[in-house]
């Protein structure tokens, strides 16, 4: 070919997949990762049949026709949710069922992104402390079903990092950071040393955007707003969440100033009744700043995990090599949805900087003031490709013209195997 | 999903947000289609005017085919006359001088995300109206041009109109060994499922791997082992003016990606039977091992130790 074709990049989520080309700024769809099949159906139909011959193999070797062929993905295979089974093949970030994924691939990249495989380079993403096999898995089903060009696997957490690149003022390509990694089900800590995943280290905390959008839910519930459709509730609590919410520096200060000036804050969510269609107001106080205030106080909504999320940062760096600690400090980068709360950056900032300067403090006061420490930096990164974090990395490594020297290609998978899919040069490496 | 969808689905949906819902937005995007064919959709000066470029292989041999008029038909109203650099052709929007009428907006960005499909339709319209004049003038012999069109590196499409027919040959290249055995497999398909009478008005389809077919034999083209033929034979009665027309077009144009669509499904049923079968015969295999023997176990005191 002339030219060569853009990389594709394809972020497969636990919730949602995020697909595009490289060198674009968004990805082309985003859509939820769920497949949609005939499958359930089938098998309660033909319940009986299956008894006398009770191998899986029997199920799948009765199809002669082209039943493998009638399914759908993404927010089609919702629409059909009525008449198809749905299916979820990535659990925790990881690939569960291959068969579904590797439909879900083959659709994707013919229905949605219209390319020939053949044609392209692929980047895919896997969770950290993704085992090898799954690496071997995927570059079997890449190489071997849609004979791709060539193929590197990233790790998410560095491709949030490189995704930093464009907002970081020192314009250095750092590949050494923490990065916070904040869905819809749960939120990761993980640092990350010159590009390689600190893996003792990373942390978990069960709190994440659904979490708020329960809480917000329940202050809604708490308060008596009765305008709220009671189906709709979760639904509303969620939108709230998003359009209204934002982080505050102290929560004494800011129910001060609701009950001072309350009409300048409070404000009011417009919704349209799903089945009256009547539209109906709801009165939006103090779960404004209340909803992500979860993060650094967790106590105020859930019982079993109380740590606050700078805490934990804290924690997860102090328990790093301590020559990478200055630079994941200096480095703290967010991404996903639920760190989009305005200021959310700035307040973790502030209280991990407090965390740490107070530790300095401390440690010249027990060296009787011999010892003089130099200040260490603490920067929390926030952007505007922060929501589609990971995708957006893929799609600057992709765009780099070094990137074509990282993949693994079709040749080189041909001369040793998938094996050599398990480990993928570091981008670290480039300069 | 049987038949691919003629349209790009990634224009259509990146179009409609500005074209049909008038809100405009900062654009620069990078899109692709089957065969090579590349787009770029951006909005260069304001968020008012958007820019559609787009990159063909053979654009330059679609033009000699007549593409340019049915470019002018169609979007005449839209086409940059200074094409982005880099690129064989662009189409610009201005956001305040769209039509009124919603349902127009609609048709007009689906007409945009088949452009590529318009484009390759051209060849075939033109042979479709030689094979017309023919019949018309009775020429039972004509000497028909073939046109050639180069649609991929080392691919192309040849089309020949003759006084009762129109012959579409697709040369195509396999990569894979394997490929080429799951594409003859697939291509045996068409001649045995011709056999039925349900479908027997279906054009024939001919498959020849290596040797090209005698019409385009006096070709001197590099022999391939991987280049596989098919030949179609369409008859005046598939491209009855209209929508049969339509539809015979664009469902031949695409007929190399669906073929290696259907091939690369074909692999992934393949692959899941496998599994199945591993998992299997894994069951067989745990079968197997042999049990251990349930020793009455006692404790030190005389008590028989129950585990839970």
């Amino acid at each position: 070919m002339s030219l060569r074709l853009p990389p594709v990049i394809m972020d497969n989520g636990t919730g949602y997949t995020k697909l595009g080309f490289a060198g674009n700024n968004v990805p082309s769809f985003v859509f939820p990762t769920v497949i949609a099949t005939r499958d359930s159906v089938s098998t309660s139909t033909s319940g009986t049949a299956l008894q006398s011959k009770p191998s899986i193999s029997g199920n799948i070797a009765s199809k002669r026709g082209i039943e493998d062929l009638d399914f759908f993905i993404g927010n089609d295979a919702i629409l059909n949710s009525k008449t198809y089974g749905l299916h979820y093949p990535i659990r925790h970030g990881q690939i569960d069922n291959w068969d579904q994924m590797e439909r879900f691939w083959e659709q994707s990249i013919f229905k949605y992104l219209r390319c020939e495989p053949e044609d392209h380079y692929f980047l895919l993403t896997e969770p950290p402390l993704n085992a090898p096999e799954n690496r071997e898995q995927t570059a079997e089903i890449m190489f071997e079903s849609f004979n791709i060009q060539g193929l590197y696997i990233a790790v998410q957490a560095v491709l949030a990092l490189a995704a930093s690149w464009d907002s970081n003022k020192t314009k250095d390509f750092v590949l050494t950071g923490t990065v916070i990694d904040s869905g819809d089900g749960v939120t990761h800590v993980i640092p990350v040393a010159e590009g390689y995943v600190v893996g003792s280290s990373i942390k978990h905390i069960p709190i994440a955007g659904r979490d708020i959008t329960y809480y917000v839910q329940q202050l809604l519930r708490d308060r008596n707003e009765t305008s709220i459709p009671p189906e709709d509730s979760l639904k509303v609590a969620e939108r709230i969440k998003e359009q209204f919410s934002y982080v505050c520096n102290d929560i004494v200060k800011e129910f001060k100033k609701y009950d001072q000036e309350g009409d300048k804050y409070f404000q009011k969510y417009h919704g349209i009744h799903s089945v009256t269609g009547q539209p109906y107001e709801v009165d939006v106080g103090f779960e404004r700043f209340l909803g992500p205030e979860i993060f650094f106080n967790p106590e105020i909504a859930s019982s079993d995990f109380l740590t606050p999320i700078p805490e934990v940062v804290d924690n997860v760096i102090q328990s790093c090599p301590i020559d990478t600690r200055r630079g994941l400090y200096k480095n703290i980068v967010l991404s996903g949805g639920s760190t989009m709360f305005k200021d959310f950056g700035k307040r973790l900032q502030r209280d991990i900087k407090r965390v740490v300067d107070a530790r300095v403090k401390k440690s010249e006061e027990l060296s009787g003031g011999t010892l003089k420490a130099t200040a260490i930096d603490v920067n929390v990164i926030s952007h505007k490709k922060q929501r589609y974090a990971v995708w957006y990395g893929g799609s600057l490594l992709g765009s780099l013209p070094e990137f074509y020297s990282y993949c693994h290609t079709k040749a080189e998978y041909e001369e040793h195997g998938p094996s050599i899919c398990r480990h993928n040069r570091v981008f670290g490496s480039m300069n | 999903m049987i038949l691919l969808d003629y349209h790009n689905v990634v224009i259509e949906e990146t179009l409609k947000q500005p074209i049909v819902g008038l809100e405009p937005a900062v654009l620069d995007m990078t899109v692709v289609d089957f065969d090579g064919v590349s787009y770029r959709i951006s909005t260069p000066q304001s968020k008012n005017i958007i820019r559609f470029s787009m990159l063909m292989q053979c654009f330059k041999e679609l033009i000699q085919w007549g593409a340019q008029e049915m470019l002018q038909k169609e979007y005449g109203a839209y086409i940059l006359p200074q094409t982005e650099s880099g690129y064989d052709f662009s189409l610009e929007f201005d956001l305040q001088k769209l039509p009124e009428d919603k349902e127009e907006r609609e048709t007009l960005v689906k007409k945009v995300s088949l452009i590529k499909r318009n484009l390759l339709a051209q060849p075939f319209e033109r042979a479709f109206e030689q094979q017309a004049q023919y019949e018309a003038e009775e020429q039972t012999n004509p000497t028909p041009i073939l046109m050639q069109i180069h649609y991929r590196d080392q691919e192309t499409i040849y089309i020949q109109a003759q006084y009762d027919r129109v012959t579409v040959i697709f040369s195509t290249l396999f990569k894979e060994e394997t490929d080429r055995i799951f594409g003859r497999v697939f291509l045996q398909e068409f001649v045995d499922a011709r056999r039925r009478p349900a479908i027997q008005k279906a054009p024939q389809v001919l498959y020849s791997s290596k040797d090209p077919p005698l019409e385009i034999r006096h070709l001197t083209e590099p022999q391939n082992e991987n280049v596989g033929y098919v030949t179609f034979v369409l008859f005046p009665r598939h491209f009855v003016e209209g929508e049969v027309r339509e539809k015979t077009i664009s469902q031949i144009q695409l007929f190399r990606d669906y073929l290696h669509y259907h091939i690369k499904c074909s692999k992934a049923y393949m692959h899941s039977r496998m599994r199945a079968r591993v998992q299997a015969f894994l069951k067989v295999l745990n079968r197997a091992k042999p049990e251990s023997p349930t020793v009455e176990k006692k404790t030190i005191t005389g008590k028989t130790l129950v585990r839970a």
